[in-house]
C-alpha cells in the first residue's frame, strides 16, 4: 500500500482524452491507483458543463457543490471524475444524525499493550484534510446546519482545522479537495418530494465557489446514457424502445411539475426499467415493477395516459380499462 | 334517467381530468384545465376549433378525447396563437379552413417518440373523415369541397394516401382543385416546419374554398328553389362546424354548456346591482321550525343516517390524512434519544444500563381549518333535501371527530317571484335592469362555534321542505366567503352543494337569463384570485365545473355511500381537480 499523503498529481491529463469533452484544457492526475480511487465506469457519460465544474475543483482547489433532483448521478458523476484522475476519494452520506464528533473525532478507547488507554481518533474531516483525497458529502442537505459549522473553515480554500479536544491545528493537505451533493439548493423541501432534508445556513452555502446544477438532461442524452447502461438494448428496435421510455419519464417530469402526479421517473428508474424489461421482456410489466407502483392509485391513470401516447397501447391501469370492467 | 345523467357528468369529469393531465404534461404549462368541456389556460379560454377535435367530452368515446386532447396539446406546444389570430381571415369559411389547416399542420410534428399520439391521432382523423361522410355532411356541394380538402390536405402533410373508403367519391373534386390548389399544396408540405412561411398557403387554399363557396351559392340563387334537395340537413351540418363564429369573442372569460352572457350584467356599469336590500335577512334556521316538528326531523335524519351504513369514522380518518398538520404540543419522557431529562439523572447512576433518559418533542395532528358548507335551498333542491341533510350531518360529525370547526349555510329567498322588492319595482314604474329583484334569506343552521351535539337539531332544520324557494348563488358565495374570512382558522374551505345554476324568477325576468349566473361567476373568479378561501362544488347530479374550478359531480339519489365521502374527502384535498 503507498503511503497516501505522501503522493501527489504527477502527470497533466487532457480532458478531451479522458472525459470526451470539447475542452482544450489539461488537469493534474495521478499516475497511479491507490485503494480509495474509485473503479473506472467505462459507460459513464460527463455532462460537459458539470464536468467542467468539477474538474474546476479539482485543478484550481475550488469547492463545488452539485445540485439536482434524485436519480440524475450527481455523485457518481463526481465519482467519474475522480476515478479518471485516480484522485483518491472519499463519499461520506450526511444524515440528520451525524454529529460533530463524529465529523471532527472522538476519544475511545484502545487496547495497548494489554492496558487499556484513552486516545483520541479522528474523524473523517481531520484525516481527510491530511491527505489527498476528495471528500465527498452526499446528501449535503440532510446533514443539521448547526452540526455543519464544523466544515466552515476547510470551505476556505486555505482554512486550516483546529482540533479543539488536542489542541492542534491541522493545516490542509494541498490536494485536499471537498465536494458536496444535495437535491435541494438547502432551501428546504419545497416540492414535498424531498423528506428530511435541511434548510442550510446561507453563510455556508455562500462558501460553496461553485454551484453545479445537474437536472434531467436532453432526451437524447438520456437515452445515450440508457443505452450506455444497457448494452443489450442497442438494435434498432431497442433505440426506439429507450427512446419511447424517456419520453414517458418526460412526460411524468413535467406532470410533476404541473401538480398532477407526485412521483416522478429519474434516470435512474428509467435505466432500471430498461434493465427490467431484459429480465421480464415485457416493457408493460416491466414500466409497472419499475415505476407504475411506486404511484398513488389515483395517479395511475394519468400516468397511464402518458404510456399511452409513448407506446401506443394500454395499460390495465388506464382508465379506459377500467371503465369497461366496472 | 337522471341517474344516466349523473353518470355521464361524472364520466365526464373523470375523462376531462385526464385529459388537461395529458396536456398539462404534454405542453408542461401547468395552468392548464376544462370547464365547461373547453380548455381553458388560467382564467382565458383557448380557441381551437378544428372541426375534426369539435368533441364532447361527455359523450364521445375516450379514444377521441384523447386525440383532441393530444391536438390541443400539439397546438400549445408548436402554433404561435397570436400569430395564428393575427392571420385569421374574416369569412367564417376561410376560416374554418384556415383553422383547419394549421391544426393539420401541427399533427404533422408529433414527435418520434410519441408513437402513441400519432396513432390516436391519425385513428381519429380517419374516424372524424368516415363520420362526416357517412352522415351524409358530403351530400351538398360545399360539404363535398370542405371534405376534399380536408382529405386533400391531410394526405400531402402527412405524404400518405387519402382515405380509401372515400377515394373514388371525391375523385372528380379532387381533380378539379388540383390545378389551383397544386402551388399551395406544395407549399404545405414544404413549410410546415415554419407557421410564419406556412401561413400565406394556408390562407390561400382558405381562399380558393370560400371562392367557390361563393359561386356556388350565387349560381344557387340564380336558379333559387331548383336545387332545394341539396338538403337542410346538410346545410346544417355545415353551419354546424362554421358554429364557433357566432360563439363570441375569443377573449371572453365566461362562456359554457350551460351559462352564456348577460347583456344586463355586461352593460350595467356597476356589473351587479341589487334593487333593494331593505327585505333581506339573515336568520338561524332552527327558529323556522317549530320544536316538535324539529324533534321529529331529527329523528328522521338519524333513522335515515342509521339505515346508509356510513362510517363516519373512517370519514374522519380520511379527513384528518388531508386537513391536519403536525404541530408539536407536548413532551414525551422515557425516550431512548432526545434531549436530557433531569429528574432521570439518578436513576442512571443506579442503573447505568438503563437508557430511556431523554424526553421528546410529541407531534400531533392538528386540523387549524374551518369547513363551511353552504347549501343551495332552492325550489328543486328540495325533493334532495333528505339525502343533503344526511351528508352534511354526517360530514360536520367527522370534522367535528378531526377537530376542525365547520359551519353549516344556507341560502334561500323569503318568498317566490320577487316579492316585495318586485312590488316596489312595479310601483316605481318599472326601471329598467333593476338588478337582483328578490328578498335574499341567508340561513345559519349550525354556527362554527357550536360543536355538533350541541347542533343536532339544529341541522334537522334542513328536512323543512317549504323554506326552499329561489336560489341567488353569487351573494350567497360571498356572504358565506366574508363569515369565513372572519374567523381565525387558518384555512378556510367552502364546499357549496347545490343542484344548478342561480335562479331567481323575478330577476332573470326583468335582467335576463344569466344575469345570476354571471355574478356566480364573477364572485367566484374573484375569490379565487384572492385565494384566501378555498370553494369547492359539489353538484346535485349535476357537474357544476362552468362554474366551479374543482367541483364534482354527485349522485344522491341512491345510498350515500363511502365512496361518495372518500370522492368528496379527495375534492377537499384538492386530489380530483379540473
Amino acid at each position: 500500500m503507498t503511503n497516501l499523503p505522501s503522493i501527489k498529481p504527477d502527470t497533466m491529463r487532457s480532458v478531451r482524452e479522458l472525459f470526451g469533452i470539447d475542452s482544450d484544457l489539461q488537469v493534474p492526475a495521478f499516475s497511479q491507483r491507490d485503494e480509495y480511487v474509485p473503479e473506472i465506469d467505462e459507460a459513464y457519460r460527463f455532462n460537459p458543463d458539470v464536468t467542467l465544474a468539477i474538474l474546476a475543483g479539482f485543478t484550481r482547489n475550488r469547492r463545488v457543490m452539485v445540485q439536482g433532483l434524485h436519480g440524475t448521478g450527481k455523485s457518481t458523476h463526481i465519482e467519474q471524475v475522480a476515478a479518471r484522475l485516480n484522485w483518491p476519494c472519499l463519499r461520506v452520506n450526511l444524515d440528520g444524525h451525524i454529529s460533530r464528533l463524529d465529523l471532527v473525532g472522538k476519544d475511545a478507547i484502545v487496547v495497548r499493550d494489554g492496558v487499556q488507554v484513552t486516545e483520541f481518533q479522528e474523524g473523517i474531516v481531520p484525516w481527510s484534510l491530511q491527505r489527498p483525497v476528495a471528500l465527498i458529502f452526499d446528501e449535503y442537505d440532510a446533514g443539521r446546519p448547526d452540526v455543519m459549522f464544523v466544515i466552515q473553515r476547510i470551505l476556505e480554500r486555505d482554512g486550516s482545522f483546529s482540533l479543539l479536544d488536542q489542541n492542534r491545528v491541522i493545516h490542509p493537505h494541498p490536494y485536499f479537495r471537498l465536494f458536496a451533493t444535495a437535491n435541494t439548493v438547502g432551501l428546504g423541501n419545497m416540492s414535498g418530494m424531498y423528506q428530511g432534508t435541511q434548510v442550510l445556513n446561507h453563510a455556508q452555502i455562500d462558501r460553496w465557489n461553485i454551484v453545479a446544477k445537474l437536472d434531467y438532461l436532453d432526451a437524447n442524452e438520456e437515452a445515450a446514457i440508457v443505452l450506455a447502461r444497457v448494452p443489450e438494448k442497442n438494435t434498432e428496435k431497442g433505440r426506439e424502445l429507450i427512446a419511447a421510455m424517456v419520453s414517458v419519464a418526460n412526460l411524468t417530469r413535467k406532470g410533476f411539475a404541473a401538480g398532477d402526479i407526485s412521483t416522478l421517473m429519474s434516470p435512474r428508474t428509467v435505466i432500471t426499467w430498461a434493465e427490467n424489461c431484459e429480465i421480464f421482456r415485457n416493457p408493460a410489466l416491466a414500466f409497472r415493477l419499475s415505476f407504475l407502483n411506486k404511484c398513488d392509485e389515483t395517479e395511475r391513470s394519468t400516468v397511464a395516459e402518458y404510456y399511452q401516447r409513448c407506446f401506443g397501447e394500454e395499460l390495465d391501469e388506464s382508465w379506459l380499462r377500467e371503465s369497461y370492467t366496472v | 334517467m337522471s341517474s344516466n345523467v349523473q353518470q355521464q357528468a361524472r364520466r365526464q369529469q373523470q375523462v376531462e381530468e385526464l385529459c388537461a393531465a395529458t396536456i398539462r404534461a404534454l405542453s408542461g404549462q401547468p395552468d392548464l384545465h376544462f370547464r365547461g368541456k373547453r380548455l381553458y389556460q388560467g382564467e382565458h379560454r383557448l380557441s381551437m376549433h378544428a372541426p375534426h377535435h369539435r368533441i364532447d367530452t361527455a359523450v364521445a368515446p375516450f379514444a377521441d378525447c384523447r386525440a383532441a386532447a393530444d391536438g390541443m396539446a400539439l397546438r400549445l406546444l408548436y402554433s404561435d396563437a397570436e400569430l395564428h389570430r393575427a392571420h385569421s381571415p374574416e369569412k367564417p369559411v376561410e376560416r374554418l379552413v384556415f383553422e383547419l389547416l394549421e391544426q393539420l399542420r401541427v399533427e404533422t410534428l408529433v414527435p418520434a417518440q410519441l408513437g402513441g399520439m400519432a396513432a390516436n391521432l391519425e385513428q381519429r382523423f380517419v374516424q372524424w373523415s368516415q363520420d362526416f361522410h357517412r352522415s351524409g355532411h358530403t351530400e351538398g356541394s360545399s360539404g363535398i369541397l370542405l371534405y376534399t380538402v380536408a382529405q386533400m390536405c391531410w394526405a400531402r402533410l402527412n405524404a400518405r394516401q387519402v382515405l380509401e373508403e372515400t377515394e373514388d367519391f371525391i375523385e372528380s373534386t379532387r381533380f378539379s382543385l388540383a390545378t389551383s390548389m397544386g402551388t399551395a399544396l406544395a407549399g404545405l408540405r414544404h413549410s410546415r416546419h415554419d407557421q410564419a412561411a406556412y401561413i400565406p398557403h394556408a390562407k390561400a387554399i382558405a381562399k380558393l374554398v370560400d371562392n367557390i363557396i361563393e359561386a356556388q351559392r350565387a349560381g344557387q340563387s340564380a336558379d333559387d328553389d331548383t336545387n332545394k334537395d341539396d338538403g337542410e340537413e346538410t346545410q346544417q351540418g355545415f353551419a354546424l362546424l362554421l358554429e364557433f363564429d357566432q360563439d363570441g369573442d375569443d377573449d371572453d372569460r365566461f362562456a359554457s354548456a350551460r351559462s352564456g352572457i348577460s347583456k344586463a350584467f355586461g352593460e350595467n356599469r356597476q356589473g351587479y346591482t341589487v334593487y333593494t336590500t331593505a327585505y333581506d335577512r339573515e336568520v338561524t334556521a332552527a327558529g323556522l321550525v317549530r320544536d316538535a316538528q324539529l324533534e321529529e326531523f331529527r329523528q328522521r335524519l338519524d333513522s335515515g343516517i342509521a339505515e346508509q351504513g356510513v362510517n363516519v369514522q373512517r370519514v374522519a380518518r380520511q379527513l384528518a390524512a388531508v386537513l391536519t398538520t403536525p404541530q408539536s404540543d407536548s413532551w414525551r419522557y422515557g425516550e431512548e434519544e432526545g434531549r436530557i431529562d433531569g429528574r432521570r439523572l439518578a436513576q442512571l447512576v443506579s442503573s447505568p444500563t438503563e437508557r430511556r433518559l431523554f424526553y421528546q418533542e410529541r407531534q400531533r395532528p392538528v386540523a387549524d381549518c374551518v369547513v363551511s358548507l353552504l347549501v343551495d335551498c332552492s325550489g328543486s333542491m328540495r325533493y334532495q333535501n333528505e339525502p343533503v341533510a344526511m351528508l352534511a350531518d354526517c360530514l360536520i360529525r367527522a370534522l367535528d371527530m378531526v377537530g376542525a370547526s365547520s359551519e353549516l349555510l344556507g341560502f334561500t329567498t323569503n318568498a317566490w317571484n320577487g316579492g316585495k322588492p318586485y312590488k316596489e319595482w312595479v310601483r316605481q314604474g318599472r326601471p329598467p335592469y333593476p338588478g337582483r329583484l328578490n328578498e335574499t334569506c341567508h340561513m345559519v343552521f349550525k354556527e362554527a362555534d357550536r360543536g355538533w351535539r350541541r347542533t343536532r337539531r339544529d341541522i334537522a332544520a334542513l328536512l323543512k321542505g317549504n323554506l326552499f324557494r329561489e336560489g341567488i348563488d353569487g351573494e350567497a358565495v360571498d356572504w358565506a366567503c366574508n363569515r369565513l374570512l372572519a374567523r381565525s382558522e387558518s384555512r378556510k374551505i367552502l364546499l357549496v352543494i347545490s343542484d344548478g345554476c342561480p335562479a331567481d324568477s323575478a330577476t332573470n325576468l326583468t335582467n335576463d337569463a344569466y344575469y345570476l349566473d354571471n355574478h356566480l361567476k364573477e364572485v367566484l373568479a374573484r375569490r379565487e384570485r384572492q385565494g384566501e378561501v378555498d370553494i369547492l362544488g359539489l353538484g346535485v347530479g349535476l357537474d357544476l365545473s362552468p362554474f366551479y374550478r374543482h367541483c364534482l359531480a354527485t349522485d344522491m339519489s341512491q345510498v350515500l355511500d363511502n365512496h361518495l365521502f372518500e370522492e368528496i374527502v379527495q375534492l377537499i384535498g384538492h386530489r380530483k381537480r379540473r
